[in-house]
């Protein structure tokens, strides 16, 4: 396990790597449209005064299909595969996952009561409705984690094993909530269940995206603001203690960040697996643990291959359209068995 | 030109424009994502019209050779929009609303008719479609069929009851025969049943997985079945090899197992429902000379 | 410059260190000797402010040690722990350069430093090797380079925590590491350092504190602590003191 690539290089081959999925993630879609009315359309949705036969469709499509879906993808595995590096330098573990602190598990048992709830409890209001799934889910990964975090303080110091252990037990009591309401379901309300816990970047919109894309660009900010404290602590906790960093404190920052970006990025997009985890890995398998560059760079892996998946999810069964949680498990699982394989050989 | 033929040429020309401008307004590139109102749509002669259907369209079997745009709840916006359509048609399910939003700027009319087990709403649905496909008089004639033949069907049920008692039904919805949940109260299946004539033992509310020692309690007379994956009588086998309990029933001891197409228990009424009520309904009192099948 | 005064803690109810006194003194080895349960560990733990002290005070260059900023104390203050965690297949100049993490030296110097904590702990041979492809052993002494690295170029006011750095080192690397620490002591910085070997303990070291539940048994020069009765009544062990040929300080032997 060494080194493969330098830094500049690997920025260099990412920055294209995204620069190409974003333009694959705004050329092609279901409906084809000819090349250059794209671009003519893209132009005019950047303000150039452009006219010809059938822009405004193609401006339609792009401007409120395409561009805010590659944003939601952006975001989506952009704050994703960052929430991983936090998470797996918090348990010092290059194998762990965002859900460890019970973010996941609060956010479907949040979304399974927004969606289950609205049947039980004769609908929402109608000013609400629009937002509770969001909200809930939000909530529910936002409570969860917080419970995960109470629990494995103690005497002013948080033990990342006791919180380990919490968010398994969180998890599996979330779990039970989900059933509860899943045996109290209708047949189609649990189908739009299931459908959430697949997640997709279907029917993004402007008004939901905003707070997402803010919540990003917080975390990535933040985080890398701390990517030498996160260094240190993989060296151990009192280690890093002892070259003067206040470990509680990015414990906090770390867990508020996951929370915060995670719940965020499951409320506008439903359940991802994989990206958390496996793209962090695989940068840490080319450069190297330093989170200086780590974290940026899984910040661009995590937003294009999140795009290059979604483009399969709707273009493999077009004009329906496959729930992107299904293809990130689907080329994330057997990688991740290959680094079990390999790194057992 | 004398001026009353001056007057019928203007009036024949204002009927033949307004005829043209109707004939232009109409949808010619359909999508339906609902069951039973793609079989609506079908069964009203537009089944050319139909450029994609969701994956609750199985019935009849030409709509599966069309595009499939996913499940009601969970609509692709592009997808979609790539069949070029004039027209989505679906129920009050359909969705995500964002999606509906998206497919509205780009154009494209959206139609949300009701999906309730409801004589009226299924009224206004079929006036509408028939509307839409330029023949309002058939969709009338449609109406009035399915109407009557209900009437007759309600009427028959009613000398039945009169003359014996209504057998106690059961219906579960299995797959392969395996987790069979029964239906309850607030279903399509609980309507069949009360109105083919006999009594839904089941209590409870929606579907719901029952125990074989609470199957057997309820000591149904009849059992329908509709399988998901299987069809008549490897459904039948397949049900008792897993459910042995049901063997301790009246239904199974006497024989009376029925056999439903699932996709009548979803997307509420269809045109195949009274046809469906009938061989029900001739199930459920042997003893009675059916009712004659209405016409196709 | 790191003295307690009275030094109590317990540990679930149970008294694990009782009213110690102890202080380090710049230039100077300062060796922790004593059975397993005696309290070292717990010692250096509350030296360096990972323990709360429950009774009596710890004061680094007379300034209790709780109210120092962590930076601030970080470039005065360095722990080796007994062994570590690290999982991570960071490059070998990337642990010790963690080191300078506390200083903002400019790169070039810390990479200048990192070389030379790399020399001192006789590790200058793995630059540029994964952390994780390194033996036990290499991997402490990468560890003592980091610590080194932290309090470059030592001197006066700087304080060297050591818990067991031998503990994995070949007799070769045992002499070199603790010759190390040792010429570290010599330019000016103040080194406690917690030893099982005592022979290690009597050559390297300038004083010395027998530990035993909790107190100090003895401390002083290292003659007078490592003699017959304090051992037998420390560690129950019957030994021989003898003087080294050459060097003259004592050696134990045991009987």
């Amino acid at each position: 396990m060494t080194v493969v690539v330098r830094p500049r290089p690997l920025f260099v081959a990412l920055g294209l790597l995204l620069a190409l999925a974003i333009w694959l993630s705004l050329a092609l879609g279901p409906v084809s449209l000819p090349l250059g009315d794209t671009v003519r359309a893209g132009l005019r949705l950047l303000g150039m005064p452009l006219s010809g036969d059938g822009l405004a469709r193609a401006e339609l499509i792009l401007g409120q299909i395409r561009v805010p879906r590659t944003l939601l993808g952006l975001a989506v595995g952009g704050v994703l595969a960052l929430s991983g590096v936090a998470m797996q330098g918090l348990f010092r573990n290059p194998l762990a996952d965002p859900g460890l602190v019970g973010v996941s598990s609060g956010a479907a048992l949040g979304a399974a009561f927004a969606i289950v709830g609205a049947s039980l409890f004769g609908g929402w209001p109608a000013w609400l409705a629009p937002y509770v799934l969001s909200l809930s889910a939000f909530g529910g990964g936002l409570g969860v984690t917080w419970l995960v975090y109470r629990v494995g303080r103690r005497d002013g110091q948080t033990s990342v094993a006791t919180m380990l252990l919490a968010g398994i037990a969180l998890t599996a009591l979330a779990g039970a909530a989900i059933g509860l309401f899943t045996y109290l379901a209708d047949d189609a309300t649990l189908r739009t269940l299931t459908f959430w816990n697949l997640g997709s970047l279907n029917g993004a919109s402007y008004p939901r995206l905003w707070p997402l894309l803010l919540v990003t660009a917080a975390v990535a900010v933040w985080l890398p603001r701390r990517a030498t404290a996160l260094n240190a602590l993989l060296l151990g906790e009192s280690e890093a203690r002892h070259l003067g960093f206040d470990i509680e404190r990015i414990k906090r920052e770390l867990v508020f960040c996951t929370a915060l970006g995670v719940g965020a990025a499951v409320a506008a997009a439903g359940m991802i697996g994989f990206i958390g985890l496996v793209v962090p890995h695989l940068v840490r398998l080319l450069v190297g643990p330093d989170h200086r560059v780590l974290l940026p760079a899984s910040l661009l892996a995590g937003a294009a291959l999140l795009l290059l998946a979604d483009l399969l999810a709707r273009l493999l069964l077009a004009p329906a359209e496959l729930p992107i949680g299904i293809v990130t498990a689907l080329i994330g699982a057997p990688f991740f068995l290959f680094l079990l394989v390999r790194g057992r050989a | 030109m004398r001026p009353s033929a001056r007057l019928a040429g203007l009036c024949a020309g204002l009927l033949f424009s307004h005829f043209l401008c109707a004939a232009e307004a109409l949808p010619q590139r359909w999508v339906s994502a609902g069951g039973s109102l793609s079989e609506w749509v079908v069964r009203l002669g537009g089944q050319d019209r139909l450029v994609g259907v969701d994956t609750t369209s199985q019935h009849p079997q030409g709509l599966r050779e069309l595009p499939s745009i996913g499940y009601q709840r969970q609509l692709s916006a592009e997808g979609i929009l790539a069949l070029h359509p004039d027209l989505l048609l679906g129920s009050e399910e359909m969705g995500p609303p964002p999606v509906l939003e998206q497919l509205q700027a780009a154009g494209v009319r959206i139609e949300r008719l009701s999906a309730r087990a409801d004589l009226d709403a299924l009224e206004a649905n079929l006036l509408h479609i028939g509307e839409w496909l330029g023949d309002r008089p058939g969709a009338e004639r449609a109406v009035a069929d399915y109407r009557k033949a209900l009437q007759q069907q309600a009427d028959w049920v009613a000398r039945a009851r009169a003359q014996g008692e209504s057998p106690k039904v059961l219906l579960v919805l299995g797959h392969a025969g395996s987790g069979p949940m029964a239906a309850g109260r607030d279903t399509v299946a609980d309507w069949l049943i009360e109105r083919a004539g006999g009594r839904n033992v089941a209590t409870h509310t929606g579907f719901k997985a029952l125990s074989g020692e609470a199957l057997t309690a309820l000591d149904p007379d009849v059992v329908i079945f509709a399988d998901r994956s299987l069809e008549g009588d490897a459904a039948r086998a397949a049900l008792l090899e897993q459910n042995p309990a049901l063997a301790a029933t009246r239904a199974v001891h006497d024989g009376r197992l029925l056999s439903l197409d699932p996709t009548l228990l979803v997307g509420g009424l269809g045109p195949r429902l009274p046809d469906s009520l009938a061989s029900l309904s001739a199930a459920f009192y042997p003893d009675q000379a059916p009712l004659p099948r209405p016409q196709p | 410059m790191l003295r307690t005064e009275g030094l109590s803690v317990s540990r679930g109810g149970q008294s694990v260190l009782d009213g110690l006194d102890v202080e380090l003194r710049a230039g100077e080895v300062l060796g922790v000797l004593g059975p397993n349960g005696a309290g070292k560990s717990t010692l250096l733990a509350a030296l360096c402010g990972e323990l709360a002290v429950e009774a009596g005070r710890v004061e680094l260059a007379g300034r209790p040690l709780a109210d120092w900023p962590g930076p601030e104390r970080a470039r005065r203050l360095a722990v080796l722990p007994q062994s570590s965690s690290l999982s991570f297949a960071f490059r070998v100049e990337d642990v010790v350069g963690m080191g300078r993490l506390p200083h903002a030296s400019g790169r070039r110097r810390d990479e200048e430093i990192v070389g030379l904590a790399l020399e001192a702990a006789d590790a200058a041979y793995l630059h540029g090797r994964s952390y994780l492809a390194l033996s036990g052993g290499e991997r402490q002494r990468v560890h003592l380079a980091r610590v080194l690295a932290q309090l470059w170029p030592g001197g006066e006011g700087r304080v060297l925590l050591l818990d067991e750095p031998t503990s994995m080192l070949d007799p070769l690397h045992q002499h070199t590491t603790l010759q190390a620490v040792s010429d570290f002591a010599t330019q000016g910085a103040a080194v406690l350092v917690i030893l099982h070997d005592l022979n290690l303990a009597a050559r390297y070291c300038d004083r010395l504190v027998l530990l035993h539940e909790g107190r100090a048994h003895a401390s002083g020069a290292v003659d007078e602590v490592l003699r017959v009765e304090p051992l037998r009544a420390v560690f129950g062990l019957d030994v021989l003191v003898q003087r080294h040929p050459e060097r003259g300080h004592p050696l134990i032997v045991a009987r």
